[in-house]
């Protein structure tokens, strides 16, 4: 028991390294990059003196070695520096603070299709392998894991377009006026419809607008929809073989011959199993989520944190870059521990060092 | 050990409680139909342990599993096949529990004969299936039972329960028939009724619950018991397994058993249902030689404190002859030769059992070891002649064309029989193959 969880502290411990040595890599891959950020900011015909003098200002003409101690400084404070070019002088932290809600609605919404209809298809086609459904989601799976998120999202706003009076795709429900009317397809979502009141210090939900939230949600689907649709099909495939494989393992036998009921098998002794090698493959769905994100922000005008790195990179916005850079890995190493936690749970050989 | 002898007195004269009867498991691949069982009958009685032994893909397990109907698809047990479960308690319990499902022989023999079903065109069985020379051998029970009726309308499909004498209610006679449970009631006769020991102890515990859950699971199902009592009675089963510090145990995972510990634990597991019935696979295959030694001593000990019948399947005739009272020597699907342990070991009758015992490296003298050449054939099409011929190293030509019975080898005792046209020995070849030829289309010269 206790060698389960020292095994995951040492895991915790373990990712301080991990971060470092992603900030270095970031701070040499910048810094050794093309980016210039003063031409981006004086244009390209500015002159010399001006030139220098901005990269007097922004710090670029110390020594690296000083460059990457005040670059990693910056993040470890959680201080985060400030965007030089996108918004001019305000805070990473208020950009961060202003986009991170569209991101994760958006991220949230993207994994309820890998979490509620890939696990539980995968299971299905495991379950009942060989079945005509199997093989149906099977082949299903291949073709929709063919096409690319950006491709895929290009094609729903093509067609949701033409779902209009006098579209292409007239005779599909009307896009625009299912639900809550919404004027384009494009667009940042308002994410008001929780008013927050404050008990003492304590946030506390006082008011809830449906209809607000709705909107929200209906203007964040077809994004989402396509950002969860490669996920759905990679957890339905690997849910799929880790079914299979517990399906004809010899403690199923063994359960069988015990009298215990095919639900009980399935969901007490087949379940737990077949989500060991699921966990993670479904935690490794955060880097493809926050990856995908940067695309298909830009694709459906989101204006979320991964539409801000797009652009920051995009415009030679090094400092801005960087801190989301080292966001995103705080997240992402942040999924990594609960991942660990969760296997800890779930599988007690994690960390046994005894003859197997 | 004192078993065989203890054995020996009760066990012969005793009813049996499971009776297998014309046993057929079929696997319907793509390329073939393989009959991995092909007819094997026998009877396990109480407190007796019966084995059955050969090669791989002799069809042992598949008969274990028939047995405990973990049979799956493609593969299944045909028509014609049937298993019995005798004992009066458990009949009378299942006709209570399932009174749906309760078929009232006594009743149905006065509207209907064997002899005139048995004609029925679509029913396509003859009385040798039965084991009987003659239609009027066979019983009604007998056709009901191994399904051919099903599509007379006779009985449904899902009728497990046949009671033979006293009323459906009260029942004072009748079998269980195995092959024909489903749903809840195949769920209380595994495990409840027949318990099975799997070759894997490594891999046939589940290894992300305690040990102690799992024995757990077998108690609430089988006696009911839950929270702090079926705790202490697991523990108590695993002390009776003989797993020192059994209440620490009960908390472990199965990772932390070793192999010998783990076998143990699942005797425990089966134990916990109460069975009157264990069926043994290979319990001991994948553990090393003193460990092994201790798992069949405990064997030993189970079955006398709770007068348990085992079927014990292996390949190793070292530990056939240390625990069982019975052998059935299996090869293609079929048994080709059966007989009490001391008889089969002193002479053995059918080259097979023969090649088996001699291939055993401690008795051998010589530079090389003795084996059987070849393999075990895969029998696909119902045979017609001698499996066994190929390898066989006093085939003779009969052997290609004709299928040997199984018959008395002195040509009387029924305790020893063997299936090799060269028996019963108090005949000459020509004779003994006449002899089988007829016993095949039902021995109407007797």
């Amino acid at each position: 028991m206790s060698s389960q969880w020292r095994y995951f502290a040492m895991r915790v411990l373990l990712m301080i390294p991990v971060l470092f040595l992603v900030m270095t890599m970031v701070f040499l891959i910048m810094r050794l990059g093309p980016l210039d950020p003063v031409s981006a900011i004086l244009g390209p015909e500015a002159g010399a003196g001006a030139r220098a003098d901005i990269k007097e200002r922004l710090g670029l003409n110390k020594p690296l070695w000083q460059q990457y101690i005040d670059f990693m400084w910056t993040l470890i404070s959680f201080d985060l520096g400030q965007s030089w070019i996108i918004q001019r002088g305000l805070s990473t932290r208020e950009l961060v603070a202003a986009r991170a809600p569209r991101t994760i609605w958006l991220g949230f919404w993207s994994i309820t299709l890998p979490l509620f209809v890939g696990v539980p298809l995968g299971f299905y086609a495991g379950l009942n392998s060989n079945s005509l459904g199997d093989y149906f989601a099977s082949f299903m799976g291949i073709v929709w894991q063919a096409m690319p998120n950006f491709w895929l999202g290009i094609m729903l706003l093509a067609v949701l377009r033409q779902t209009g009076p006098g579209g292409q795709f007239g005779f599909l429900p009307n896009w625009y006026e299912l639900g809550p009317t919404t004027q384009s397809l494009l667009g940042t979502p308002d994410l008001g419809f929780m008013s927050i009141g404050w008990l003492a210090v304590i946030p506390i939900p006082v008011g809830f607008d449906i209809w607000v939230f709705l909107s929200a949600l209906k203007q964040v689907a077809p994004a989402a929809f396509v950002l969860g649709s490669a996920l759905m099909v990679t957890e339905m495939r690997i849910g799929r073989t880790a079914t299979l494989e517990q399906v004809h393992s010899n403690y199923v036998e063994t359960a069988k011959a015990k009298g215990l009921k095919g639900r009980t098998i399935v969901w007490k002794h087949i379940f737990r199993n077949a989500m060991i090698p699921m966990l993670p493959v479904m935690f490794s769905e955060i880097g493809v989520l926050i990856g995908g994100s940067v695309i298909i922000e830009e694709v459906f005008a989101i204006n979320g944190l991964g539409r801000l790195f797009f652009q920051a990179v995009y415009q030679n916005d090094m400092p801005l870059a960087g801190s989301l850079v080292f966001v995103f890995t705080i997240i992402a190493l942040l999924f990594k521990i609960l991942e660990d936690f969760l296997y800890t749970v779930i599988d007690p050989r994690v960390g046994f060092e005894g003859e197997r | 050990m004192s078993i065989e002898t203890q054995l020996h007195d009760t066990a012969s004269s005793q009813e049996p409680i499971i009776d297998v009867k014309n046993l057929q498991t079929a696997f319907f691949t793509d390329k073939e139909t393989i009959l991995a069982v092909d007819g094997v009958s026998f009877a396990i009685r109480p407190g007796q342990t019966v084995g059955i032994v050969g090669e791989s893909g002799s069809g042992k397990s598949v008969t274990a599993r028939s047995i405990m109907r973990l049979i799956e698809s493609p593969g299944r047990i045909l028509e014609g096949s049937s298993i019995r479960f005798t004992r009066t308690g458990t009949v009378q319990t299942f006709a209570t529990k399932f009174d749906g499902q309760v078929v009232d022989v006594t009743k149905l023999e006065n509207e209907y004969s064997p002899a005139q079903l048995l004609e029925d065109p679509s029913v396509d069985a003859t009385p040798q299936e039965f084991d009987c020379d003659h239609v009027s051998e066979v019983s009604l029970a007998d056709v009901l039972a191994s399904g051919y009726a099903d599509d007379l309308g006779i009985i449904d499909e899902d009728d497990c329960v046949f009671v033979t004498g006293g009323t459906p209610q009260n029942p004072t006679d009748g079998f269980v028939e195995i092959t024909r449970v489903s749903g809840e009631a195949k769920r209380l006769m595994r495990g409840g009724r027949i318990g099975m020991i799997f070759q894997d102890p490594l891999t046939s515990l589940n290894p992300v619950y305690t040990v102690g859950n799992q024995i757990k699971e077998s108690l609430r199902l089988h006696q009911g018991l839950r929270g702090r009592e079926a705790t202490e009675e697991a523990a108590n089963l695993l002390e009776a397994v003989g797993i020192p510090d059994a209440r620490r145990r009960v908390e472990e995972y199965p990772h932390e058993f070793s192999g010998g510990m783990r076998q143990r634990a699942v005797i425990a597991m089966a134990l916990a249902c109460e069975p009157e019935v264990l069926i043994c696979d290979e319990p001991t295959t994948a553990l090393d030689v003193t460990i092994q030694a201790q798992i069949l001593e405990l064997l030993a000990d189970i079955q006398e404190e709770r007068d348990l019948a085992i079927v014990f399947i292996t390949h190793d005739m070292g530990v056939i002859a240390n625990v069982t009272d019975k052998v059935n020597v299996m090869y293609a699907g079929e048994i080709i030769e059966t007989a009490g342990v001391e008889r089969l070991f002193e002479n053995p009758k059918h080259p097979y059992t023969r090649g088996l015992l001699e291939s055993i490296p401690g008795s051998q003298t010589g530079e090389k070891l003795r084996t059987i050449d070849g393999n075990v054939p895969t029998p696909t099409e119902p045979a017609t002649d001698c499996r066994f011929a190929p390898r066989c190293p006093k085939e003779f030509d009969e052997c290609t064309q004709i299928h040997p019975e199984l018959v008395p080898v002195d040509g009387e005792d029924e305790d020893h029989v063997t299936a090799c046209l060269l028996y019963p020995e108090d005949r000459s070849t020509p004779q003994a193959v006449e002899y089988h030829q007829r016993q095949a289309r039902g021995g109407e010269d007797r």
